[in-house]
């Protein structure tokens, strides 16, 4: 892995984002609403509409208006929300800073569980104990969020009562209060992702274990379980980081209905409020946001990986 | 402070016997308890606390427990004293007279003077501020300040309901000096003279306050603390409440509150209202613009039906009027009943022997709007027209179709008095003008009604004008809507307002059987 690697992919991530950018920008431009209009409200006078046009620049030409709003963030000013008209920036970094906490602790909880399942799925392959991790991940896979979440209020908070069915408090605020409140969201968003990663690290297990080094470590008398720990299990984790890369993506943006069922004042839900309210800079700057975690997250987990596999050579 | 007492109250045996034994009885004997925390869910999210600028009921409900107007709206749809504690106009009801209760301060510790509420009122009628109470305060011409307690409001045109008017959610006393210097600043701070002061804000996830100790009546509120915390999801909200997390639901739908009903420790709350769903026409665009069409749909519809679809048994039979038994100076027309002969017959007159085709507007929210536009496919099948439903997301359809289109759904708010319903969607000036009916007797009829004292003939004018909305059928308007709601059972002397958007919390107490929690 060289230096010119690194840049060239922090180079790609720019460019990334400014046509991210251009898109989100044009799109909010077709949306049929009026920003002016959305943020008076149905009551204001034609005159007050046409003076908030002005001042918005709201009249410009569309590629002005971008430019504004591009130089706007890059100054980590990311514009006023028409739905409560305060700065679009802070509300934002807050709902980004929920979302990662629920997104850290569902990649933990995944991890430790989906590993030693793909583990042993791979070593006793065929057998019972496969089998069974199999079907549960086909479950996960199958089972859509909304049921999975509906199901685990109904049996744990409704008919238990063991937890508290949703709402969410920040850890820095009461941190067991706020865990315990996190708990059922976290299961239910881990459990589609234990269904990915755990196959994915049997099926790279079972062909690692197939390779001719695997073979030679084997012929050379050590461990079945060194060999597995230190020679298979080091290669095939490999691919896992790929898959928790896509996973923070998917944790950041596609877990909508997980944060609305438990309540969750997550980016998601933000950027789905704003869209219904026809928000646009809160649109804008909420893509913005999600693209830039998510390459970050990707760019780190590229870089990662050429680090941890010396054998393939980046340039 | 508030644990030990509760504590105490808890181990009081003779306490716990009486209300285990007659619960009625002791709930109607004890006086109302302070402290405590009570946890409200609410449907949406609270994005605006600017007491002029609200538009939602979750957002009415925030600005109600931080703010004052001079007059607040009854249970009874009776105005109140708030700020002001009485009121008189002269006979011919252009200029109204209210006395302010003295020594009041807002929350930054400055007196709330007369001064106050006329700079808050001009705020209101200041169109570059956009307040959506500048429609529904009244026609006030002019206010001023006549000493520091006295406020006289002077009109331009006479106007029986201004304390009404007054008490509408978004009209609410702010200081002159904020007014003045930054009024948007209300936005993310609260300066009111309300019962509560706001302690903290996040307008997704939770706003809380504490009881104001300054507050004018030493008495009230009675509860130390109010959480609101929004809950997007409704079954989330029903969950929450089952477990006792929270306290209060503000709104539940007809499946839920059947799901409460007769649940341990859980009161439904209903109240018959004026809300409804309904079916504007364009009155200036054909085929709706011939009177006949109009009153064939009309008559193809199942009321009894409606109700039951729509409301699921929560409601009541609309007449194509907005108003009903809800309304102060009511009187019910004959009901229009479903009659396709009489709707084939008008159809053919009106020269559509055959029925004609078309395109019904729903936007997405609330669903029940979708669900009346179905419903009316249906009937009006049987009479030979055929209706497609276009389904479309809100912001669109308020940027396209709202008050411009042909033949769409609105849903409303009931309004405190037949007028604030009239104006708002009926009369040539009303604020909405969705049908674009303008007629012009009945907007005589509406505004001879403002000018009148007595009840009776109040009755009789809007019962005129109700008739001739009847018999000319701008809207279609089949069910209305009761107002659900569920508390805790331990949550005391909160009753559910027709109006669902009017809460009055300060009311509100905890028994002993609240849990207890730090906050």
């Amino acid at each position: 892995m060289s230096a010119s690697y690194i840049l060239k992919r922090i180079a790609l991530i720019f460019y990334t984002l400014v046509v991210v950018s251009l898109l989100v920008f044009a799109i909010t431009q077709i949306l049929p609403a009026d920003a002016a209009v959305m943020m008076l409200g149905e009551n204001a006078t034609a005159d007050a509409l046409e003076a908030l046009r002005q001042q918005m620049g709201l009249n410009d030409p569309i590629w002005l208006q971008y430019l504004h709003w591009a130089g706007g963030v890059l100054q980590g000013d990311f514009g006023t929300s028409l739905r409560t008209g305060q700065p679009v920036g802070p509300a934002l970094f807050s709902a980004l800073g929920t979302s990662l906490t629920l997104a850290a602790f569902a990649l933990v909880f995944m991890l430790l569980l989906a590993i030693p399942m793909g583990i042993i799925a791979a070593v006793r392959r065929g057998k019972f104990a496969d089998l069974s991790v199999s079907f549960i991940s086909y479950i996960g896979v199958s089972l859509p969020e909304f049921v999975t979440a509906t199901l685990a209020v109904v049996l744990v908070a409704d008919w238990w009562k063991l937890l508290p069915p949703a709402g969410y408090v920040p850890l820095t605020q009461d941190f067991w209060g706020g865990l315990e409140r996190l708990i059922l969201p976290v299961i239910v968003v881990s459990v589609m992702m234990i269904a990915h990663v755990s196959r994915m690290v049997r099926s790279e297990l079972v062909d690692v274990m197939h390779t001719d080094y695997i073979r030679a470590a084997r012929l050379k008398g050590l461990t079945p379980r060194r060999v597995l720990f230190r020679h298979g299990l080091r290669n095939a984790l490999l691919p896992t980081i790929t898959i928790v890369a896509l996973d923070v993506g998917y944790l950041l943006g596609g877990v909508i209905v997980v944060e609305e069922i438990f309540s969750i004042p997550g980016i998601g839900r933000s950027l789905m409020s704003a869209i219904q309210a026809r928000d646009l800079p809160v649109i804008q700057a909420g893509v913005m946001i999600m693209a830039t975690t998510y390459a970050v997250v990707n760019f780190i987990a590229d870089v990662t990986y050429a680090w941890l596999d010396k054998r393939i050579q980046y340039d | 402070m508030s644990i030990s007492r509760r504590a105490f109250l808890r181990s009081s045996a003779a306490v716990a016997a009486l209300s285990l034994a007659l619960p009625e009885f002791a709930f109607a004997q004890t006086k109302a308890e302070a402290g405590g925390t009570l946890r409200v869910a609410v449907d949406q999210a609270i994005s605006v606390i600017h007491p002029l600028l609200t538009r939602v009921n979750p957002e009415y409900l925030a600005v109600e427990l931080l703010y004052s107007g001079l007059t607040r709206l009854g249970v009874n749809m009776q105005p109140e004293p708030d700020l002001a504690t009485s009121w008189e106009s002269n006979d011919d009801l252009t200029e109204w007279t209210f006395t302010l209760r003295e020594g009041v301060k807002f929350h930054d510790g400055s007196p709330c003077t007369a001064a106050d509420a006329v700079a808050s009122f001009e705020a209101i009628l200041n169109p570059e501020m956009a307040s959506p109470a500048r429609n529904n305060v009244g026609p006030i011409d002019k206010i001023e300040a006549v000493d520091d307690t006295t406020v006289r409001f002077t009109l331009s045109t006479p106007y029986a309901d201004l304390p009404v008017a007054l008490s509408y959610n978004n009209a609410r006393i702010i200081p002159a000096a904020v007014i003045s210097s930054d009024f948007q600043s209300l936005r993310s701070k609260a300066v009111g003279t309300g019962p509560f002061k706001l302690v903290s804000y996040e307008p997704d996830r939770l706003l809380v306050v504490e009881r104001n100790p300054d507050f004018y009546d030493p008495e009230r509120p009675y509860l130390d603390r109010i959480e609101l915390h929004v809950f997007p999801d409704l079954g989330a909200q029903i969950s929450s409440l089952i477990s006792g997390d929270i306290d209060m639901v503000s709104t539940v739908a007809p499946n839920d509150f059947m799901r409460l009903e007769g649940q341990d420790g859980i009161d439904t709350l209903r109240a018959a209202s004026g809300q409804f769903c309904n079916v504007n026409f364009g009155t200036d665009i054909a085929p709706f613009n011939d009177v006949r069409v109009r009153k064939a749909l009309a008559l193809t519809i199942d009321r009894d039906a409606m109700v039951d679809f729509m409301t699921e048994g929560f409601g009541t039979k609309g007449n194509d009027t907005p108003l009903n038994e809800s309304y102060p100076f009511f009187k019910a027309l004959p009901q229009r009943e479903k009659n396709i002969e009489e709707a084939k017959k008008l159809l053919a007159e009106a020269g559509f022997p055959d029925g004609f085709t078309a395109e019904l507007v729903a936007s997405d929210r609330p669903a029940i709007r979708t669900q009346l536009a179905v419903a009316l496919k249906e009937m009006a099948k049987e009479a030979g027209i055929t209706i497609n439903v276009n389904t479309m997301p809100h912001a669109t359809y308020l940027d396209q179709v709202w008050t411009k289109g042909a033949f769409y759904v609105g849903f409303y708010n009931m309004q405190p008095t037949p007028d604030g319903i009239l104006k708002l969607l009926f009369t040539s000036d009303a604020a909405w003008n969705e049908t674009r009916w303008n007629n012009k007797t009945f907007d005589d009829l509406v505004a001879k009604a403002r000018a009148v004292a007595d009840p009776a003939e109040r009755t009789e004018l809007y019962t005129q004008a109700q008739q001739l909305m009847h018999d000319e059928v701008p809207s279609l308007i089949p069910a209305f809507f009761d107002v659900l709601g569920a508390k805790r059972s331990w949550v005391q002397d909160y009753q559910i307002h027709p109006r669902a958007s009017v809460f009055r919390l300060d009311y509100a107490w905890l028994n002993t059987e609240a849990p207890t929690r730090k906050g």
